[in-house]
């Protein structure tokens, strides 16, 4: 019983806090677009805060919830106390939740699986790979013209038709910009998504997926020459409907707001590209605060398990 | 709700008088005001009356909302103009969806439409595209591919 009840008060602070934080995190985003960053330190801050929940959730009631109540909770009377109602049904929510996740991720990859295996019938390796350490295949005419798919063995799939419609340039600036989403892995990004399900966090997901599609674009292009192949490739891409809706696990080459994209590509400036970029966000700026933070938590640590398990026990009662 | 949509004609603009216009235009820049408030400025030349009228007009529509201030109404904008045009568009939506016996029908129409909205808007982004090709190239220069 005593561990039953350590079980759903965890569950129950776990569920609560990713309740919590999701719904701070899907009203707080949208101040992130007052920030001058590039779009790649964008895209990475939108990742980090669409997971925060999640990772925090899980951060907090390992590192305090669950010691708190394995050193503060009396053993000796777990025969008479029974669980309660609110951690049960909160317990509960929370098992859901998970289930809900694993179902989404498992359900995204199978579908994913499915239609990326009849892709490749037929498909063949390609000679122009952009000099990447990846395998490039021209698939049937009917697959998306241009994805990345895969988590662990990631390919890039370009149809037949964007093979006969793209120059030699644009095919090979394409491929830089699909290799730009491998590097940052963005196909598993989008599965750790499905994993964390909370309502209202669509736009930030769209907000993520533009900010990737931006940042892909500058990782591909270094003149103004690349940016406009790629412009031309985004807009010949554009014209070939795929017959069958992208799967979740797999990045297309057209997504986003083309005609922003195309626009900022032809607004291309060699020289502004050079000195005037954005302030890059570096992740060892995060370090003093973390270090700080670290700190904070040794000092203050047994003091807020004693709070902590003052508030499983209210909760609990 | 259903009477702000009931304005809206198949065109999903707002059926609006131009002086209905004016006044919603006013109200989104004050935020709220009373009657008394939006002629104050001197910009809306109309009779006190014919602004209470319309202002009635709007809230009896749904696009404002109003509270008793003293003895005359504050009157607010139910939506932004960003959400309006939201609604407006998805009710028209739903009306072409919702008419006629064939329901395939009206979607049909409306893949038609944002299909030839956008094969507009990439011959638009070709054309540019060929025009900065053109720029960056010059009258003697080789393109990459004759390089």
């Amino acid at each position: 019983m005593f561990a039953l009840r350590g079980i759903a008060v965890s569950l129950t602070f776990f569920v609560l806090f990713y309740g919590l934080l999701s719904a701070l995190v899907a009203v707080a985003w949208r101040l992130l677009k007052r920030l001058h960053a590039t779009e790649r330190a964008l895209a990475g801050l939108l990742f980090a805060l669409r997971i925060l929940p999640f990772v925090a959730s899980v951060g907090i009631t390992f590192a305090f919830v669950v010691p708190s109540f394995q050193l503060l909770e009396p053993r000796s009377i777990d025969i008479d106390e029974g669980v309660g109602a609110m951690p049960l049904a909160l317990g509960v929510c929370a098992l859901l939740l998970i289930a809900c996740g694993c179902f989404r991720v498992i359900a995204a990859q199978t579908a994913t699986a499915r239609l990326v295996a009849r892709w490749l019938k037929g498909a063949h390796a390609m000679n122009a790979d952009a000099g990447a350490q990846t395998v490039t295949l021209r698939s049937r005419p009917e697959a998306p013209p241009l994805t990345l798919v895969g988590l662990r063995r990631q390919r890039v799939l370009v149809s037949e038709s964007a093979f006969a419609l793209l120059s030699q340039d644009e095919l090979r600036i394409a491929l830089k910009h699909e290799l730009a989403h491998m590097h940052g892995r963005d196909n598993l990004k989008k599965l750790v998504f499905r994993f964390c399900p909370f309502p209202g966090m669509a736009r930030l997901e769209s907000a993520w997926s533009q900010a990737a599609e931006l940042a892909a674009d500058d990782a591909a292009v270094s003149n103004l020459d690349d940016a406009v192949d790629l412009a031309a490739a985004l807009v010949k891409l554009s014209r070939l409907v795929p017959v069958e809706a992208a799967p979740i696990c797999t990045v297309g080459f057209v997504t986003g707001s083309i005609g922003a994209r195309v626009a900022r590509l032809l607004a291309w400036n060699e020289a502004e590209a050079g000195k005037a970029q954005p302030e890059r966000i570096r992740p060892w700026y995060a370090v003093p605060p973390a270090l700080v933070a670290l700190f904070c938590v040794v000092v203050t640590y047994g003091p807020a398990l004693a709070l902590t398990h003052q508030v499983t026990e209210w909760l609990v009662r | 709700m259903t009477k702000v949509f009931s304005i809206f004609g198949p065109s999903s603009r707002p059926q609006l008088g131009p002086f209905e216009q004016q006044v919603l235009q006013k109200l989104w820049s004050q935020g709220s005001a009373t009657v008394r408030e939006l002629l104050a400025d001197g910009k809306i030349h109309q009779a006190y009356t014919t602004v209470m009228t319309t202002m009635d007009r709007l809230y009896k529509k749904g696009l404002l909302v109003r509270v008793a201030e003293g003895r005359a109404f504050r009157y607010t904008p139910r939506h932004t103009p960003e959400e309006l045009q939201r609604v407006t568009a998805l009710e028209s939506i739903r009306q072409l969806l919702g008419s006629g016996d064939a329901s395939s029908l009206p979607l049909s129409y409306l893949v038609e439409a944002v299909s030839s909205h956008d094969a507009q808007l990439l011959d638009e982004l070709q054309l540019l595209v060929e025009r900065k090709r053109r720029e960056i190239q010059g009258p003697g220069k080789k393109t990459r591919e004759q390089r």
